[in-house]
């Protein structure tokens, strides 16, 4: 990726096209955010690529003044792969959502992951198939009733990161349509962060799932129910930052400072670069009612790429190899008499 | 459920005469213009209804491939898409065909290439009648023109993918799907039980007891003599099916100095045409091919003893219109017209086209 001292504001990231998301829609958030972060990091437009795939968060690209590339029902993650791979100059930006990403495109995601390809992969979940208008996703809570699920669904949801860590991810971060600043920054971490920085964006559709994240981040209980990790940090929350999150044997367990003879001391401290993700995949499955829900890098562990192993094996062939022209590969050993 | 007149879409009413012809299951994924499907399905609970199974799987891939699986157990299933999804599902059709293993699937056509429109389009003739999948195999292609159609063709899919043990497809467009109109639903028909399958459907793998020969479905057979033999029955069947399952609607042919070949919502079109031009005093009939595999050669090829120009009208840029000119052979002239890319001709533009390409010309 190359760097150049740029002075560019979200507003060159705009494209000249109409917006054409529902108004409401939590899309419109990320998209600033994704525009201010890109802003922050000194690269030239240009060097951008931004792949989208099938879904209402796919038409991302018409919307971003970079280059761009909306392409096929769930294939996103091999497209960018293939963006990524040849061109490894570029930043890519990977824009998907619950159904794209996880249900006819959940093979590529798992395996873009696997790969550590450097690219940032932008998960929209709004827990629903927005733009055939309303049946359930891989992400949606057993029981909900959708257009295609009438009396409930009787299918278990994903949890994306869950997906992230069993694909042998190094960086998982969760945010919130509801929180610019909180989405702009983690954009930035995921961005400079090398490898496949996959983030989660907990997203509102208002037509089709209206209110889906509301218990967690409805302004009058946000504070109780959303924890926001910070790497080397200890896990406090709650309206008075009063609630801590301990380790207690195999579990995690809410306590209260103050309480009980605990003190900010007893508190676990975010550890995302721990190569072991035990305490990670717990935070990622945390939820409502008995935990909050963990926003933030979960997971952020530094690991060769993709392109670089790649790179790295062409040059140790290339100095080592004995085959140095045609004749040699010929008599390489590889042929037999039939 | 006895016969009934309703009002229905025509994707809805595909999903009721699924449940109704007696399906075992229906396989599918949203998509548009046909995402009523599986909504209705699941709406209407056939699985209280007759125990039908409605799964939404997580690609149209998985969903072509459990109707692999359920087809090859000998049950009557079902898939429904519209052209990107069908384009996916084209690897399992190749194999359902290889494996000579019956089936019906839907697709309800809208504008490509790619991820084109979500109007609607004739522009997968080729896809549905040529092969689509890889491999010389056929499919049985029928073409819907009205709600009617949508719900029949159903039943008589099931019947010919049984009878020949092929996949059947129902090659109808977005505007048929759609649209409404009123439709005499057939009576709800039993489902087969798995004594009438060990029975009647030696193939199915339903187990081995000592009654019943070992089956293997595949479509491989690596030594080429025995694919060889196995693509000569294959096409065999083919013809059995090009000379027995040809059916094709006339209409105003008997007088007819011109003729419109036309098929799904196109025909119907041609037939607001056709009454144009005869007040203008231009003799045109409408061929509406209603299979499109088998092709209607031998009609199409009559026809031209009787009128002196035909012009295929078609929303693509002109694929049926090749079947069309193989058939004629250079008897008659024949041209085509189209709109596409998701736009629908007039009827206007047609009896235009008519005066234009073919009387004029």
């Amino acid at each position: 990726m190359e760097v150049q001292e740029l002075q560019l504001t979200a507003k060159d990231f705009k494209s000249d096209q109409e917006v054409r998301w529902c108004p409401g829609c939590g899309d419109h958030a990320v998209l600033n955010a994704v525009q201010k972060a890109m802003a922050e990091l000194g690269i030239a437009r240009e060097q951008f690529a931004v792949i989208s795939g099938i879904g209402c968060s796919s038409r991302f690209p018409y919307y971003m003044n970079t280059y761009a590339f909306h392409s096929i029902h769930g294939r996103a993650g091999a497209i960018a792969s293939g963006v990524k791979t040849a061109n490894p100059s570029l930043c890519v930006w990977q824009i998907t959502g619950d159904g794209d990403a996880l249900a006819i495109g959940g093979n590529h995601f798992i395996h873009e992951i696997r790969r550590n390809i450097d690219l940032n992969l932008i998960l929209f979940n709004n827990e629903i198939y927005g733009l055939t208008k309303g049946q359930y996703s891989p992400t949606t809570k057993e029981g909900k009733i959708t257009k295609s699920s009438p009396f409930g669904t009787v299918e278990s949801p994903f949890k994306p990161g869950q997906l992230v860590i069993g694909s042998s991810g190094k960086f998982f971060a969760r945010t919130l349509d509801t929180n610019i600043k909180h989405t702009t920054q983690i954009m930035i971490e995921a961005a400079t962060f090398r490898g496949t920085s996959v983030v989660e964006v907990l997203q509102n559709c208002v037509i089709y799932a209206d209110k889906i994240h509301a218990e967690i981040t409805d302004k009058q209980f946000k504070n109780e129910r959303q924890l926001f990790l910070e790497h080397g940090k200890p896990m406090i929350f709650g309206d008075n930052n009063d609630k801590g999150i301990i380790l207690r044997g195999m579990h995690l367990e809410v306590v209260e400072i103050g309480k009980d003879g605990v003190t900010e001391a007893d508190l676990l401290v975010h550890d995302a670069k721990s190569e072991n993700p035990f305490i990670q995949m717990m935070l990622v499955n945390m939820g409502l009612p008995n935990f909050p829900v963990a926003f933030g890098v979960i997971r952020a562990v530094e690991s060769a790429t993709y392109d670089q192993k790649v790179e790295r094996q062409i040059r140790d062939v290339q100095a080592t190899t004995k085959i140095k022209c045609m004749d040699d590969l010929l008599r390489s050993g590889s042929t037999w008499e039939v | 459920m006895a016969k009934e007149l309703k009002l229905m879409k025509g994707n809805e009413a595909f999903a009721e005469a699924a449940i109704r012809a007696g399906s075992d299951a229906y396989f599918g994924y949203p998509i548009t213009p046909q995402s009523e499907v599986i909504e209705y399905l699941m709406a209407e609970r056939p699985y209280d209804r007759t125990g039908m199974v409605v799964l939404q799987a997580e690609s149209e891939v998985a969903a072509i491939n459990m109707v692999y699986g359920a087809a090859a157990s000998g049950k009557h299933c079902l898939t429904s898409s519209s052209s990107p999804g069908i384009s996916l599902k084209q690897e399992g059709i190749s194999y359902i065909a290889g494996a000579e293993l019956p089936c019906v699937i839907l697709n309800v056509v809208r504008g490509g290439p790619g991820l084109g429109t979500i109007q609607p389009s004739q522009a997968d003739y080729f896809q549905a009648t040529k092969g689509g999948g890889h491999g010389d195999y056929r499919l049985i292609v029928l073409a819907p023109a009205s709600v009617q159609e949508m719900a029949d063709f159903v039943k008589e899919g099931y019947e010919l993918a049984f009878k020949y043990r092929t996949p059947v497809m129902i090659l109808s467009d977005g505007v048929i799907g759609q649209m409404m109109e009123k439709v005499m639903m057939f009576e709800q028909m039993p489902r087969i039980s798995d004594a009438e399958i060990a029975e009647k459907y030696p193939w199915a793998t339903i187990g081995k007891p000592k009654s019943r020969e070992r089956n293997i479905i595949t479509s491989l057979a690596l030594k080429s003599d025995e694919m060889e033999r196995h693509n000569i029955h294959l096409q065999a069947k083919y013809k059995t099916i090009e000379e027995a399952e040809v059916r094709v609607e006339r209409i105003r042919c008997d007088d007819a100095e011109y003729a419109f070949v036309a098929y799904g919502s196109s025909a119907r079109i041609c037939q607001k045409a056709i009454e144009i031009a005869r007040a203008k005093g231009i003799k045109v009939g409408l061929m509406r091919p209603i299979t499109l595999f088998p092709f209607p050669k031998k009609e199409v090829e009559l026809m031209t003893q009787k009128v002196k120009g035909i012009l295929s009208v078609e929303m693509s840029a002109g694929q049926m219109v090749e079947d069309v000119k193989l058939a004629v052979n250079g008897r008659v002239p024949v041209e085509h017209f189209g709109r596409f890319g998701g736009n629908i001709p007039t009827p206007d533009e047609i009896v235009k086209a008519l005066e234009e390409k073919i009387i004029g010309g």
